[in-house]
């Protein structure tokens, strides 16, 4: 009896241990119920057939509100617009039949499609292109900085034909129609609120949040802040459904690795975001039924060069770096899957100019243009300071990289690391900006002069989009001068023009065009854009349009066990 | 001094922190280098919808002025639009702050009950191996970091052994309750739905975990070492001579005294529990306050920067009061100024 009392005095601890431990590891008890209900789970949302992908934020679905990657992606599903980017760089026909323009350019007229449908049920005519544009101009907000420069007027001809008036002439007006998202004028105006829009009040942002006016062919479900946006298919979609088209989307806003990894081996994620590190695409590539596809979408890293400050204001020195940066080190083993940038321009956009010389590591080109530079002889006195945004560390390699190249001529680069908000107002001003600062910039539109106006055009500088402090008058003319002409085939030819001075100049070292690397879900859904890559045909640069769910295709019964 | 009059003079120091705090925030959330307004619209806005922003957010008038709009706002409850949700701070701050109280809740009961677990079985049988695997235990769980343990959980749970859900507040396809307090398990159990109930208490269980393993053991330690200080005092020695069974000794003269250094340590902890939640909010896909006001530091939103610090302060004033409170009932001496 003593002995019992003894072994029973001796279990009590260990007992207690022992049930802590079970229901520290079972949960609150859900054990295999949780279990089957996780499978139950992605089996049901796969059977809805729906495409689920991760991005850095919630969408801002106001069309004259959201710009980031998100919205972009959000808007070319809610909206339609009047043209539409092709994935070979051209535009289609969309809610416009068909345009004609003025000899001089400035008149824009464009015949409407019949019986396009809001998400409400009104018909869309001209008054809500007009009505949607004015908003654009008025809030000036999102996309809107697209067209406050440049629309002087805006008129519905009749119920079909509206038309536009340029304060100038605009070459890629077009290209630029591909943000002009439709609204519904009748029931966004039956949402204002009170604002500071005049009579206009709030031009129903409040309202817009979270809703949309659109007639794209998905229409919101629900949008919840830090959380997704969930939208459903438009059964009146004025362009038909095919029968394995997605029901729904939804955008998830988070890229956090391990959460990325759960929910694609959960197959509760159908495309990642372009976010995920070279280790954590390669973890997901290595999950049964995923690849990882890359696409050229114009975006290139950039190291801006400051030519208005010691020693990086002299371009033989500026060449120097040039010739002495390892871009084949960056796309052999730093990035894989990317290339090598030929210029200012990425080759994918539209305008581009294949016949440029770009920049190859030759150490002895290098060290001939340095001994041309004023700084030869005093380089000790001269040290280079190199910016990396905290926030993106895989530009701390490019930095390092940089810094040991530099070295080999004997040029001391001090690599800073600094955050986003300090970088945004240390390049404010010429003599604060850094010799030479690494940054990731994409085009607006997709077009040569889109990257060629904000990268090196006078008017960017002091932002983040312009380190270089280029301001060439020469440049600068050159600029206005392409995007002002209206025939396509010569506005090319100007900009290819124009991006062999800015080669000659070396005001940017182009490390590398950036692949966005995204993991998807290969075995039961097909992603058109991934398609192409894999034939090796180029996908469209617009930001957002690669995701156009509508052309997508689920195959509920593909998913993996 | 009396329990309401000890009460009443700390509510009344309370709103001279908080307000020492709204300053404080308010200058420092400015003085952080870039343009708000420029960074909410993008490089290439129009100057004159930069110029609207910073008109309407009162970047245009001097600090003593945008002091004095924002703390006027504050009065009347109207904490300012946030420029990244693009909707009224305080929407977002009814939105998401239960999110975060509902895991500091749970995050706190379990900071309460196993820390006092795991510190009065380890002075129970110090030295033993009981005392030996608690302090392996205790060096593991303070020395790894909260978010560290959220991965691991993420990966374990939602990827190799997914027996416990591991992201969100509530299974794909479950409907959330008709929100009431915005607290899903409340809501639910006020709703009667008690399925979703389940749901969201295990979708509870991981992230509050993450969050507590630091604090409980932090808090066993301080236990365990006042347990066994107080174990050698005459009265416990009195104790034992009268016979008075070890179960009691423990649980009724030792514990209670030996929880006041570990109530107010707590109390911080669990405050703090707010702000360390962010990054397990991020990872285990929480939509909470401190995720919210980590977004909002990173973009410079500066009504959203200041909403969020101020309810952060005046949860601290809270638990500080509620701590105080506690101990005085504990410890007699303290509310009465040592007059006993």
């Amino acid at each position: 009896m003593k002995k019992w009392a003894k072994l029973r005095k001796k279990l009590v601890i260990p007992g207690v241990l022992a049930i802590l431990v079970a229901m520290l590891l079972a949960g609150c008890g859900g054990g295999k119920t949780e279990s089957q209900k996780g499978a139950s789970d992605s089996q049901q949302s796969a059977r809805e057939k729906i495409i689920r992908i991760s991005e850095a934020n919630v969408p801002n679905i106001d069309p004259g509100v959201g710009s980031d990657y998100a919205s972009s992606i959000a808007l070319a599903n809610l909206y339609d617009t009047l043209v539409f980017p092709s994935h070979d760089g051209t535009l289609k026909p969309w809610l416009a039949t068909g345009w004609k323009t003025s000899s001089d350019g400035l008149t824009w007229t464009f015949n409407l499609r019949h019986g396009v449908k809001f998400h409400n049920g009104d018909e869309l005519t001209a008054e809500d292109v007009v009505f949607s544009m004015q908003r654009m101009l008025t809030l000036g907000e999102g996309y809107g900085y697209l067209f406050t420069g440049v629309v002087k007027e805006v008129k519905a001809l009749d119920n079909y034909t509206v038309q536009f008036t340029l304060k100038k002439t605009f070459g890629p007006f077009l290209s630029t129609l591909v943000r002009l998202y439709i609204l519904n004028k009748d029931q966004v105006m039956a949402n204002i609120k009170p604002g500071p829009y005049g009579k206009m009040g709030d031009y129903g942002k409040d309202w817009l949040i979270t809703n949309d006016a659109g007639s794209g062919p998905y229409m919101v479900k629900e949008l919840k802040k830090q959380e997704h946006l969930y939208a459903v298919k438009f059964d009146q979609y004025w362009g038909g459904w095919d029968q394995d088209a997605p029901d729904a989307f939804k955008i998830i806003g988070t890229t956090a690795p391990s959460t990325i990894r759960t929910l694609m081996t959960r197959r509760e994620l159908e495309i990642t975001d372009q976010w995920q590190t070279k280790e954590a695409l390669e973890a997901l590539d290595r999950i049964p039924g995923v690849s990882v596809n890359a696409a050229f979408t114009g975006t290139i890293l950039n190291i801006m060069l400051n030519t208005k400050k010691a020693p990086t204001d002299d371009v033989h020195f500026r060449k120097a770096l040039a010739y002495a940066f390892d871009y084949d080190t960056v796309v052999d083993k730093l990035f894989p899957g990317c290339r090598k940038a030929k210029g200012p321009v990425s080759s994918v956009l539209p305008g581009f100019n294949p016949n440029l010389t770009p920049y190859e590591r030759n150490l002895e080109k290098a060290r001939a243009e340095l001994a041309k530079s004023k700084y030869a002889g005093k380089l000790d006195e001269y040290p280079v300071e190199l910016a990396w945004v905290a926030e993106v560390p895989d530009e701390e390699k490019i930095a390092l990289l940089l810094q040991s190249n530099a070295a080999e001529l004997g040029i001391k680069v001090n690599v800073v690391k600094v955050p986003w908000l300090s970088f945004v107002d240390q390049v404010a001003k010429p003599e604060n900006t850094p010799n030479a600062s690494i940054v990731f910039v994409s085009p607006h539109y997709s077009e040569a002069g889109s990257i060629l106006e904000s990268r090196y055009h006078s008017k960017s500088t002091g932002t983040w989009e312009q380190c270089e402090w280029l301001k060439n008058p020469g440049i600068d003319a050159a600029i206005e001068d392409a995007i002002s002409t209206l025939d396509t085939n010569k506005r090319f030819e100007k900009y290819g023009a124009i991006q062999e001075k800015i080669v000659d100049l070396a005001p940017t070292i182009w490390a590398f065009d950036q692949a966005e690397k995204r993991a998807y879900q290969d075995e039961y859904v097909v992603w058109p854009a991934a398609d192409l890559i894999k034939q090796g045909k180029p996908v469209t640069s617009v930001m957002g349009y690669m995701f156009y769910f509508h052309d997508f295709k689920v195959y509920p019964n593909k998913v993996p066990k | 001094m009396k329990l309401h009059s000890y009460l009443l003079r700390r509510l009344l120091l309370s709103i001279f922190v908080l307000v020492g705090l709204s300053i404080v925030i308010f200058i420092i959330a400015r003085v952080v280098p870039g343009d708000p307004a420029r960074m909410a619209l993008g490089p290439r806005a129009p100057q004159f919808a930069v110029d609207a922003l910073r008109e309407e957010m009162h970047l245009d008038k001097p600090l003593v002025a945008q002091y004095y709009y924002w703390i006027k706002g504050v009065a009347t409850g109207d904490l300012g639009r946030s420029l990244v949700t693009k909707r009224g701070v305080l929407e977002d701050i009814m939105e998401f702050l239960p999110a975060t109280m509902e895991l500091v809740m749970v995050s706190a009961i379990f900071v309460i009950v196993f820390s006092i677990l795991f510190g009065a079985l380890a002075a129970r049988y110090k030295d033993k191996w009981v005392d030996s695997v608690i302090r392996i235990m205790a060096y593991t769980g303070v020395a790894v970091p909260s978010f560290v343990l959220a991965v691991l959980f993420v990966l374990i749970f939602g990827y190799l052994w997914p027996v416990i859900p591991a992201l969100g507040r509530l299974s794909a396809g479950v409907q959330p309750p008709v929100s009431i307090t915005g607290l899903l398990t409340i809501d639910s159990l006020l709703t009667g739905d008690f399925p979703v109930f389940w749901d969201a208490l295990k979708h509870l269980f991981l992230p509050a975990l993450a969050l507590a393993i630091g604090p409980i053991f932090q808090e066993a330690r301080i236990i365990r070492s006042a347990m066994t200080d107080n174990m050698g005092k005459d009265y416990v020695a009195a104790a034992v001579g009268y016979g008075i069974p070890n179960h009691i000794i423990m649980g009724k003269y030792l514990l209670k005294p030996s929880l006041i250094p570990a109530v107010s340590v707590m109390g911080l902890d669990i405050a703090s529990l707010m702000g360390n939640a962010f990054l397990v909010e991020v990872i285990f896909n929480w939509p909470g306050i401190s995720r919210y006001g980590m977004e909002a530091m990173l973009r410079k939103d500066l009504n959203a920067i200041s909403a969020v610090i101020i309810v952060f302060g005046l949860i601290f004033v809270l638990v500080n009061i509620l701590v105080d409170l506690i101990v005085a009932y504990l410890d007699p001496r303290i509310r009465l100024g040592g007059k006993l």
